[in-house]
């Protein structure tokens, strides 16, 4: 009986990753296609489409801003929110049913929503916008961040490390930096990934309160679907690409992860 | 004490700065009428405008369904991820995971080119003469229905395997080994465990529908309307610009979102 429902459980994965992967196999196809409008395949195969979109002067300005913005994400989030998450875990665990509260935030205040606040309040305010949208994107992202290092801080005694640490000679920064983060290093890691992959990817409130002239990585690629789509299926592939990466970093790092407990 | 203050002042200023400030903003300049005057003329203009209406019925109508769609085969995804081997669900929760981050603009494109006017299966459709492989119009409420369920069911299943996992290991066998059949099991078992994850889940999935920008505004543009189509567009700085009346259109949004989760945690916390 196991056995039946396990093939059971095996098709029904597949069939939902076939249907989550179709569009991405068609656009791969498209993105290598010479054209293809009447016929049932492709006339021809290229790299052509590859070597438009990367050497177009809009491609690597777009992709370093992005890349730029998910960096900027990332320090403020390490900064300020990690000291939070651990003051809390080790400190004051009554806060974190408030903290709960903000996982949910998202949801009821999606970017669209908050956006027209932002514009409201800052749109005239003589404070860099690009400064306003970073903090945005870090608050944004504080959901995915706090999940990852929400678990980290259990199984030991981080009070008793962080004070005698502290009791050693070592200032709260240095205890933090020298004890404390080895010891969730990869809980830190998945937080950085998942946080720098929001705000790398993050439209909404970037296209409407910069107004679009900071053209990001996903600004770009609005504008090429109705400029050259050929062009278009290629950045949509390289970002899928990037994606994968992502995932893959996410999966060593949680699969070592779990090996380095079984060691202990 | 004093490290105390250091540590979550920051982190207070931050949130008051961009989320807190943000939504009262939001609230208030929602009462600002066009000639300036305060009143409730941005909401009366809201629900007696048949366009508005008309984007508030639309919204609440595809997130349902996505929302019911997506519930319906999260659990079946969840379910099948917990028959798998450990290392095999790390990887599947990891690439859902991610599906979030395909959706939108990118997501919208690959739908676009599979099914889109000068698209793969129109172009197959057409040298085939099977015009039915052609037939599907994306550009549609049935186009954005599917392509909400390609990151609702990734969502879903991130809510639902936790729970559905806890179960499969431990209950089944405690209710075999008592000699209870599979319909007991399911009906006395499964349902009650679950269904406060379930309704709790089928909200999330809704909220998340009823929030969705990006995905919409670029698959259809500005010609289904919805309640964040209708936003982006009176906030994008264009002619039409209205940002109190953005604002109201918000606030009615946050204000259905916050009785939606009242009522959830209502509901879960009486099944349980």
């Amino acid at each position: 009986m196991k056995k039946s429902s396990n093939f059971g459980a095996k098709l029904t994965i597949s069939l939902i990753s076939i249907m989550l992967l179709t569009p991405i196999v068609a656009t791969l196809a498209y993105s290598l296609s010479t054209s293809w409008v009447k016929t049932i395949l492709p006339t021809g195969l290229t790299f052509h489409w590859y070597v438009v979109l990367t050497s177009s002067p809009s491609f690597l300005p777009a992709v370093l801003r992005s890349f730029g913005v998910g960096v900027a994400t990332v320090i403020v989030s390490m900064v300020i929110f990690l000291p939070v998450i651990f003051y809390i875990n080790v400190y004051e665990p009554k806060l974190k049913a408030k903290m709960r509260f903000l996982t949910i935030i998202p949801f009821t205040i999606p970017g669209i929503v908050l956006v027209t606040g932002l514009v409201q309040l800052y749109a005239n305010l003589p404070i860099p916008k690009i400064v306003v949208l970073i903090l945005t994107l870090t608050a944004i992202n504080l959901p995915s961040f706090y999940q990852s290092l929400n678990n980290v801080f259990m199984g030991r005694d981080f009070r008793a490390m962080f004070e005698q640490a502290q009791l050693l000679g070592e200032s709260p920064v240095g205890a933090f930096m020298h004890v404390i983060l080895p010891n969730i290093r990869s809980g830190v890691l998945v937080g950085m990934l998942l946080t720098f992959t929001g705000a790398f990817s993050e439209y909404v409130v970037t296209n409407i309160f910069l107004g679009g002239e900071f053209e990001t990585l996903k600004i770009y690629m609005y504008r090429l679907m109705s400029v050259n789509g050929n062009a278009g299926s290629v950045l949509t592939i390289i970002y899928f690409g990037f994606l994968m990466i992502i995932s893959f970093l996410l999966i060593k790092t949680v699969h070592g992860k779990k090996i380095d407990q079984r060691k202990e | 004490m004093k490290t105390k203050v250091k540590i979550l002042f920051p982190f207070s200023l931050l949130i008051a700065l961009v989320l807190v400030f943000p939504v009262l903003i939001m609230f208030f300049s929602s009462f600002q009428g066009t000639d300036g005057g305060i009143g409730i003329s941005n909401y009366t203009e809201i629900f007696k405008n048949n366009y508005y209406r008309k984007a508030i019925m639309n919204s609440l109508y595809i997130s349902l369904i996505a929302a019911v769609i997506g519930e319906i085969l999260s659990i079946l995804g969840a379910w099948a991820i917990s028959r798998l081997s450990e290392k095999t669900q790390n990887t599947f929760l990891t690439l859902f995971n991610m599906a979030a981050s395909f959706a939108g603009i990118p997501l919208a494109f690959s739908l676009i080119i599979l099914f889109g006017n000068s698209g793969i299966l129109k172009a197959i459709a057409t040298a085939s003469h099977l015009s039915f492989l052609g037939a599907f119009n994306v550009y549609s409420l049935p186009g954005l229905i599917l392509a909400y369920t390609f990151f609702e069911v990734p969502l879903g299943i991130m809510f639902l395997f936790p729970p559905i996992k806890e179960i499969n290991s431990d209950w089944k066998e405690a209710s075999q080994v008592l000699g209870a059949n599979n319909w007991f099991f399911l009906k006395k078992i499964i349902v009650p465990l679950i269904l406060p994850n379930i309704i709790e889940t089928f909200i999330i999935l809704f909220a998340n529908a009823m929030g969705t920008y990006e995905t919409m505004y670029a698959l259809t543009g500005n010609n289904v309307v919805s309640i964040p189509i209708v936003i982006g567009a009176l906030t994008n700085g264009s002619l039409d610009a209205n940002i109190p009346l953005a604002c109201a259109l918000s606030t009615i949004f946050a204000a259905i979102m916050m009785l939606l989760v009242a009522l959830g945690n209502r509901l879960t916390r009486r099944s349980r």
